[in-house]
């Protein structure tokens, strides 16, 4: 729970009172009974294991409906950027972000543009997309080369 | 120096009116100011008191009138604190009456005057949930019994002057300064209602039937706008299940008061089995986030509103209302925190037991007196753990929910009303401060 | 927007700066990468007009953050000197609804507008990062009903329908396709019940979610909405007498031919 608190965007932790309001508003919440950002907090302040809490922290949609109604300011949709960064710096991140961040780096973009898109940018009048290196070079700076590994 | 043997209480709810009383009966000549028409503050709106379920107004009204009659206490109504001057035992009081555009010593308070009146306005005692007419008194118990006319509404045609059989009405009367001196001064300016507007997710001002438990008061209250039955907003249909949402605008660092205050969850109990006699049949929930009930005798009333009347307590704190724009019920979504699950809850009328805070000016009549309040608008005391009630200025002192969320209840306010009183006799007596 | 008296300066060099991926894996990595993006704009001498919900909120934050903390701010601008940049703090973020708002205002819009959408009924849907979280955006003088009334002053009506505010479910794609579907079949479904014409959204990517959706649920979820799913600025194109032919149709991956056809 301290480890949470010191971590950016995880100082919330500690003012939560547990009342259930993000619970009461979170859309997957409503959907699923694996997620329960409530449940989320507790867990955390309840010291479980890293592996319990790390798929579910990516389960938030960052909607942020839970922070605009948190009358404590504990805000779980900040907390849970905390509990990812926390868990890749142990090596646990879903693939399709990993798959994301690297495509990032290499290429400036998130995702790489399909066949049909590059065919109607060029029908637009659009240039290609083009990678940018500079990406590459301000993410070895950061925590995000030990994340993504040295390219 | 000489020292005035007389007092001034700001503020006519039961702490002032109480204060004035103890002050008086010592002997000493006490002016009571009251902004609004009448005395009685939050008291008067109030159905039922926690957790004995006694009448309200009928504890209030007989000090009310002991106060209109004692002797040595002068009831200035319809007044304001304007300029303070001076020290302990010679302070010099700027008082304004305003013009009620009525003779006080003429009207009776027949009422003929308001039955003629053309315009209607929500009337501020019952919360918004009732009318009165531009000329009025505010509740049917008022003290001084003496109608008002409400000049920014007022049309000025004239009607209630020409049926006055008194003779009363006084369209020209002018505002009346007055410089009082007196020795000492009690503030017992007593809160407001947080209004919710801001917390949107749950509707207020929006949807018909969701209400602040002062307006669910004045439902209840005999003397109210439905005359005592509960009846909801949008089509004034009995509500068959309700809903309390607690902590709206307590405990809220964001759009309300970080403070809780301390007597929400007493007063939800209290309404929630009212509204349990009133209908057995209905199905009452209070939704919580902890339920500070302390005290003597309010965790057993809690026991027996869950027990013996069968009211729900979840411990939730919803995370919306929604609105069925046709029949004008509510859903509520929220998580039972026991059972851990995400549930929604459809009502006919949601409460929302709303936060006490400041009264709008009293800011302002801090600056007026020379005191202390905090950033909520709080007295400060000069020590408060030994001198509580004193301000920083001696001569100064404080009573009341205007000093903070302590327990708040009305024993309390009473509480801490003689004790300002006694504070007061304490440096008038031995010769200032 | 030139017709509406905005002229738009292409950035040269942006990247993403992954508002999901990246500010979940490295905090200082996201406002490094942010921050590149509002040097470049900084350069420029101009305000930045983001046109997906996502990039607006990311940049905006970031802008925020390091205009307000010193010590980030220093820290951040030590790893940009890398790339040879430098964060000033000298710009503002502005999501597409915003110049629409301030910059041009609704009155010229309405003016501008020559074939009214003549009560077309037309369901907003706003998405999460343009107002929330409220306290952020409070500075914005807009709030969650700005694209119904942009509608409204279209000539269109807006609709009401159940969980309007909720997400799209958008940013669950990759992570967990199951519930990002289900998030968007449950609002389509809500769309559904309220028969409405079409759903116009101020986010590109809500916008993916529901065009693209409807295919995706069509075939995995077996069940069929056919809601036109329309952006913001092509309904605005459309009362502003752009032929609709214009706008990339082929794009759209269900059909807007039935509204193309009720508007001319």
């Amino acid at each position: 729970m301290h480890e949470v608190a010191k971590t950016a965007r995880g100082e919330g932790v500690l003012s939560c009172i547990q009342c259930g309001r993000c619970a009461g508003s979170c859309p997957v919440g409503r959907l699923t009974l694996k997620y329960n950002p409530r449940r989320l907090i507790e867990m955390v302040n309840l010291g479980f294991k890293w592996e319990a809490l790390f798929e579910l922290s990516w389960l938030c949609l960052s909607c942020f409906t839970c922070i605009d109604r948190c009358p404590q300011g504990a805000d779980v949709g900040e907390v849970v950027f905390a509990l990812r960064a926390i868990a890749a710096r142990d090596g646990n991140v879903p693939k399709g972000a990993l798959a994301m961040a690297k495509s990032l780096v290499e290429t400036g973009h998130i995702v790489s543009p399909t066949a049909s898109v590059s065919k109607q940018r060029a029908a637009l009048g659009l240039p290609p997309c083009e990678p940018v290196p500079e990406v590459a070079k301000i993410a070895g700076k950061t925590g995000l080369n030990k994340i993504l590994g040295p390219k | 120096m000489m020292v005035e043997k007389s007092a001034l209480v700001i503020g006519g709810g039961i702490a002032g009116i109480q204060a004035s009383l103890d002050l008086a009966n010592r002997g000493l000549k006490t002016y009571l100011v009251e902004k609004s028409p009448s005395i009685g503050g939050r008291m008067a709106q109030l159905d039922k008191t926690f957790p004995t379920m006694d009448c309200s107004i009928c504890i209030l009204a007989p000090k009310m009138i002991e106060c209109f009659r004692h002797p040595k206490i002068e009831l200035l109504t319809y007044s304001e604190v304007k300029e303070v001057h001076g020290s302990a035992g010679d302070f010099a009081v700027k008082v304004v009456k305003k013009p009620r555009y009525v003779q006080a010593d003429k009207c009776v308070g027949c009422g003929t005057c308001a039955d003629h009146c053309p315009v209607e306005l929500p009337n501020e005692f019952d919360s918004g949930m009732g009318v009165r007419k531009a000329i009025y008194i505010p509740f049917p118990q008022a003290v001084p019994r003496v109608y008002t006319v409400d000049k920014d509404h007022c049309l000025d045609c004239g009607l209630c002057k020409s049926v006055c059989n008194a003779k009363a009405v006084d369209l020209e009367q002018e505002p009346v300064e007055l410089e009082l001196h007196v020795g000492g001064i009690v503030v017992a300016t007593g809160f407001d209602t947080y209004e919710p507007f801001r917390i949107t997710s749950y509707g207020y001002g929006k949807y018909k039937n969701v209400v602040t438990a002062m307006q669910l008061e004045r439902l209840l209250s005999a003397s109210g706008p439905t005359g005592g039955r509960i009846m909801r907003p949008s089509d004034g249909r009995i509500p068959r299940t309700i809903a309390f949402l607690q902590c709206v605008g307590s405990r809220d660092q964001r759009f309300g008061y970080s403070y809780c205050s301390s007597i929400c969850c007493k007063y939800a109990v209290k309404d929630a089995v009212l509204i349990k006699e009133h209908r057995p049949d209905s199905e009452v929930y209070i939704f919580y986030i902890d339920l500070r009930v302390f005290g003597k005798g309010f965790q057993e009333f809690a026991n027996r509103a869950k027990k013996e009347f069968g009211v729900k307590f979840i411990r939730s704190s919803p995370g919306e209302i929604r609105e069925d724009l046709e029949t004008r019920d509510l859903t509520l979504w929220y998580e039972d925190t026991l059972t851990r699950t995400v549930k929604s809850l459809k009502v006919d009328l949601v409460v929302l037991s709303t936060a006490l805070m400041p009264r709008s000016d009293s800011g302002e009549l801090a600056k007026i007196l020379g005191i202390d309040t905090d950033k909520f608008g709080f007295l400060v005391p000069s020590d408060s753990i030994g001198q509580p009630v004193d301000t920083q200025v001696p001569g100064i002192v404080g009573c009341g929910y205007c000093l903070g969320p302590r327990t708040g209840d009305i024993p309390d306010s009473v509480m801490q009303a003689g004790a300002a009183a006694a504070r007061l006799t304490e440096i008038l007596t031995a010769g200032g401060a | 927007m030139p017709a509406l008296g905005v002229e738009l300066v292409d950035m040269d060099g942006t990247s993403c700066c992954g508002p999901f991926a990246i500010q979940s894996l490295d905090y200082e990595g996201w406002l490094a990468l942010a921050a590149r993006n509002l040097c470049i704009a900084e350069k420029m001498g101009l305000d930045i007009m983001a046109l997906c919900n996502d990039c607006y909120e990311s940049l905006m934050m970031v802008n925020q953050t390091l205009k307000k903390d010193e010590e980030t701010r220093d820290k951040v601008n030590k790893i940009l000197s890398v790339a040879n940049k430098k964060f000033k703090g000298t710009v503002n973020v502005k999501h597409t609804m915003d110049v629409l708002c301030e910059d041009v205002g609704f009155d010229k819009i309405r003016s501008k507008v020559t074939k009214p959408l003549n009560g077309l009924r037309v369901a907003t849907q706003v998405g999460c990062h343009l107002v929330r979280p409220k306290l952020l955006h409070a500075g914005v003088g807009r709030g969650f009903e700005v694209l119904d009334d942009l509608v409204e002053a279209l000539g269109a009506e807006p609709v009401e329908y159940d969980d309007k505010e909720i997400c799209c479910g958008g940013p669950l794609r990759d992570i967990d396709d199951h519930l990002s579907r289900s998030l968007s079949s449950r609002k389509l479904a809500a769309l559904k019940r309220a028969n409405v014409d079409c759903v116009v959204t101020a986010c590109p990517f809500c916008y993916i979610q529901f065009d693209l959706g409807q295919l995706e649920i069509k075939s995995l979820l077996k069940e069929e909405y056919d809601i036109p799913v329309l952006h913001f600025v092509e309904l605005l194109s459309f009362a502003m007498g752009f032929k609709p032919e214009a706008s990339q149709l082929r794009e759209h991956r269900v059909s807007i031919d039935g509204i193309v056809r009720k508007l001319t």
